[in-house]
């Protein structure tokens, strides 16, 4: 990956997320109705459209500041923890860095920042059928200096990781052990997120 | 300037929210503030960030708030409310870990006596002991 | 259960619970909160129990499940003892306000 590369155009980004997030929302809210309460297409579409409406805004900030503002409209606008959990993600990403990374290493220190607020904010971490069952081995494949196929498939394979798993934070941690053989919501929006993020990368 | 602690009730449903406060009011009375949110903005099930945000300051005191929940996403919400408040306000308001409903009615009484927050937040997490 | 020291100077009385359903949630909360206006230690307990319970304590009222027709004993001490045993009894006498 190139510093030209990570000087990602947040415009473009945001519309891609709004657009993976809108094509998928009926399959999102199928994974949630087997195993949750079948809000989370419904809960990410309202936050991705609210976050496209504001783009021009938010990509007109320095990097920092833009990904503040991208996290807190999610928070305010998904409704379901989530807003919390997707906007932590970005506000830390924001607070990590002022401006926009310029290499590998630099990007893979700003996505540790904002897996380790998802975490503290779910208080979890990989392996209880959750988003973080994504992000945790996304940011590990940035760590080792993988490429965009590296990225990729470190989210199928983390998406793929959660279907035998028992959820054990969540709405469907009531399910025990009926929570096992379903995909897991959240991190299935995650690992679509990564794969729109890649996709803009490899435009650009 | 209020001299008790204030309870917030935070639940999916608006009606659960309305119907604990109701019981809060009638049980305790009007003396402790109550405020309480419930249900996405589309009226479904749901906790909203930013209602729960308008319900921690329309009550806000110095003296505390205590913040009731019933699962697990109202309690996320309210701690990113929580955190999203003005400097220095974060700090005096408190997630209670309680039974919704018995947990806002024993903060309520303790805080009717001008408790602290700290004694507060007890009296509720003590419900089940 | 008694967490006030020294153990003399109790001012004591009793009353009789009215209510058909016996010390339940409501009137448990308008005892605990009329307690709390004392300076005073108060302290009550059913026949039945040996041990003094904490009036402000809701938790612990409410734990009393004092029935229909039995009397609640309620002691004082401190400043205001004699006020807040006057002011207990006279609640539980008025059937707590209905």
């Amino acid at each position: 990956m190139t510093a030209a590369q990570v000087t990602l155009s947040l415009q473009r980004l945001i519309e891609a997320a709004q657009a993976t997030v809108a094509a998928h929302a009926e399959e999102l809210t199928a994974l949630d109705q087997a195993i949750g309460d079948g809000d989370h297409g419904h809960n990410m579409v309202r936050g991705f459209t609210a976050m496209q409406a504001a783009a021009a805004e938010i990509a007109a900030q320095p990097f920092g500041k833009a990904l503040h503002k991208a996290g807190m409209t999610l928070v305010m606008k998904v409704g379901g923890a989530s807003g919390p959990l997707y906007g932590s993600l970005l506000m830390a990403m924001g607070k990590a860095r002022e401006d926009a990374p310029t290499d590998s290493a630099a990007l893979a220190a700003v996505v540790q920042a904002g897996v380790e607020a998802v975490k503290a904010r779910g208080k979890s971490d990989a392996g209880a059928k959750t988003m973080l069952d994504v992000l945790v081995p996304v940011q590990a494949a940035l760590a080792e200096g993988g490429g965009i196929a590296a990225v990729r498939s470190a989210a199928d394979a983390g998406l793929a990781a959660t279907k035998p798993m028992l959820a054990t934070k969540g709405r469907a941690s009531f399910l025990g052990e009926r929570s096992i053989g379903h995909l897991d919501p959240g991190a299935r929006s995650c690992a679509l997120l990564v794969h729109a993020v890649c996709d803009v990368l490899e435009e650009e | 300037m209020t001299d008790t602690v204030s309870i917030v009730i935070v639940s999916h449903s608006a009606e659960v929210a309305k119907g604990a406060a109701d019981m809060v009011r009638q049980m305790v009375g009007e003396e402790v503030r109550v405020a309480f949110c419930g249900g996405n903005s589309e009226g479904g099930l749901g906790t909203d960030v930013a209602a729960i945000l308008e319900a921690i300051q329309a009550v806000y005191s110095s003296k505390g708030v205590a913040v009731l929940v019933d699962l697990g996403g109202a309690e996320t919400n309210s701690e990113m409310a929580i955190e999203m408040l003005p400097e220095g306000e974060s700090e005096n308001v408190r997630i209670c870990n309680a039974p919704i409903v018995e947990g806002a009615v024993m903060a309520a009484t303790e805080a009717a006596g001008g408790s602290s927050l700290t004694a507060v937040c007890a009296t509720a997490e003590d419900f089940q002991s | 259960m008694s967490e006030i020291e020294p153990m003399e100077d109790w001012v004591s009385d009793a009353a009789v619970i009215r209510d058909p359903t016996g010390l339940h949630a409501r009137p448990a909360v308008k005892l605990t909160k009329l307690a709390k206006t004392f300076e005073a230690a108060v302290e009550v307990r059913t026949e039945n129990k040996d041990v003094w319970t904490n009036a402000k304590s809701p938790n612990k009222v409410m734990k009393l499940k004092a029935a229909h027709g039995e009397p609640l004993l309620i002691r004082a001490a401190g400043s205001d003892a004699q006020a807040a045993v006057t002011a207990l009894v006279d609640l539980v006498d008025r059937d707590f306000d209905g």
